[in-house]
């Protein structure tokens, strides 16, 4: 492949067979020799990942609205995976907050912490029942050959996933011969492993999300499970907006009366309630809900198309 | 139709721009890319050389294929059968007539703009 080839790998696959040639040569013209800029390559970076975007129907009004509304819910399920992960860790910072807090200003926080769980627990069932609609579709898809196309996904999500369980599998007793100190910090060696187990869970399911996402798009759903579906994308948009306002809530109710508990220091310690994981998490939960709202309107609005155009 | 209204709003979103002509931002190019291809057919780089002399805009390669894209998608441009890898592309005449649509409601507006100013509407250099 020739450099400026090279240039066009963000555009999607299709795309590039259509208009990947006229697209070379235009930048041949314009460069007429000159090296490509780093503000070109970008550039080219951006318009690709629009294409894909668009060939994806997550961007744009070309596609049929159903397939737009297709493309909401997989939006919406991206979203979810990210923030399992930030509430994982989450729940991991929260881990005995209620004992660092005074008694007189544990019940606002508790509730907030509850209702992170409350959300997180809703969000799962309706996520479960969103997979166990879309089954017969799904059993369809496959006895119309659609395996082959899953299989790398799946092979590639089952092995990262095989990995993270034996890893889990050997942590569990090396936990159980550590103090409660060692297994927080204080031993770099279980907290360098427990922290490559976390990253191959992370990555398994990023892995099987992507699986589900490249088999969902290959689904054929009727319209009465199409809509049912896309409500439940919308609950589990809601779920993932309150449990991050709670945790907002819980943070600044820590902040506030606790904040010792955030930097790890001894009850009464003064200092920032800007704990760096808790900020990162709080921001991974933010983004998944942006992005989650941005599904929910590409979903509404599809709705909508398509109710105009069946009158 | 759909994409007359999609060249419609680019038009009254174009027509107000206040940015100085050396400093415009490249914004929605299906309506420069329709207006250049009315004087007939032409491929990417005489696509772009002729935007920047009569808009004062260049389009970076990027944003005229996407735009490229979406138009030919859309029935308003089509490419013209061509051995060279430089394919050109023509209006189709649902392009002819979605680009007079946004151009009367340039027109529209440039004529109101005018006459409150006491301007007189002359032809572009």
């Amino acid at each position: 492949m020739s450099e400026l080839g090279r240039l066009l790998r963000w555009y999607p696959e299709v795309w590039r067979s259509r208009y990947g040639e006229e697209l070379e040569a235009l930048l041949e013209d314009e460069l007429a020799g000159r090296p490509p800029s780093r503000r070109l390559r970008l550039s080219l970076a951006f318009a690709g990942l629009r294409e894909r975007a668009h060939a994806a129907a997550m961007v744009g009004g070309e596609a049929p609205p159903t397939e737009r509304a297709r493309a909401g819910v997989l939006v919406v399920l991206g979203a979810w995976s990210a923030f399992i992960l930030a509430g994982a860790s989450y729940e991991k910072l929260a881990e005995h907050f209620a004992g660092a807090l005074p008694a007189a200003h544990r019940s606002v926080p508790q509730s907030a912490f509850d209702v992170v769980v409350g959300a997180a627990v809703l969000a799962g069932v309706l996520s479960v029942l969103g997979v166990a609609l879309s089954g017969p579709a799904f059993a369809r898809s496959l006895r119309s050959g659609a395996w082959p196309a899953l299989r790398r996904h799946v092979v590639r999500a089952g092995a990262v996933t095989a990995l993270a369980l034996a890893g889990v599998a050997a942590l569990v007793p090396w936990a159980h011969g550590l103090t409660s100190a060692q297994r927080n910090g204080g031993d770099a060696s279980y907290g360098a492993a427990f922290l490559t187990v976390a990253a191959c869970g992370a990555v398994g399911l990023a892995l099987w999300s992507r699986a589900a996402m490249a088999a969902y798009r290959r689904l054929t759903l009727h319209r009465r499970t199409a809509v049912v579906v896309s409500a439940l994308a919308v609950g589990v948009a809601a779920a993932m907006m309150a449990a991050t306002v709670n945790t907002a809530i819980w943070w600044g109710q820590v902040a506030l009366h606790a904040p010792w508990f955030l930097h790890g220091t001894a009850s009464g310690t003064p200092g920032s309630a800007l704990d760096p994981q808790l900020a990162l998490t709080a921001v991974v939960m933010l983004l998944a809900v942006v992005a989650s709202l941005y599904g929910v309107v590409r979903i509404g609005r599809s709705w909508v198309d398509l109710r105009r155009s069946t009158g | 139709m759909p994409q007359y209204s999609v060249l419609r709003n680019y038009a009254l979103r174009s027509s107000v721009r206040v940015v100085p002509a050396g400093r415009r931002s490249h914004g929605d190019p299906t309506l420069l890319i329709l207006t250049s291809l009315a004087g007939g057919p032409k491929h990417g780089h005489a696509l772009s050389k002729d935007i920047e002399t009569f808009a004062g805009v260049r389009l970076g390669p990027g944003t005229l294929y996407g735009a490229i894209t979406r138009l030919e998608g859309r029935g308003l441009i089509e490419p013209v059968a061509s051995t060279d890898r430089r394919r050109p592309y023509r209006l189709t005449g649902a392009g002819s007539t979605a680009l007079a649509d946004a151009v009367a409601d340039l027109h529209k507006v440039a004529v109101v703009g005018a006459t409150r100013l006491g301007l007189s509407l002359g032809s572009p250099a």
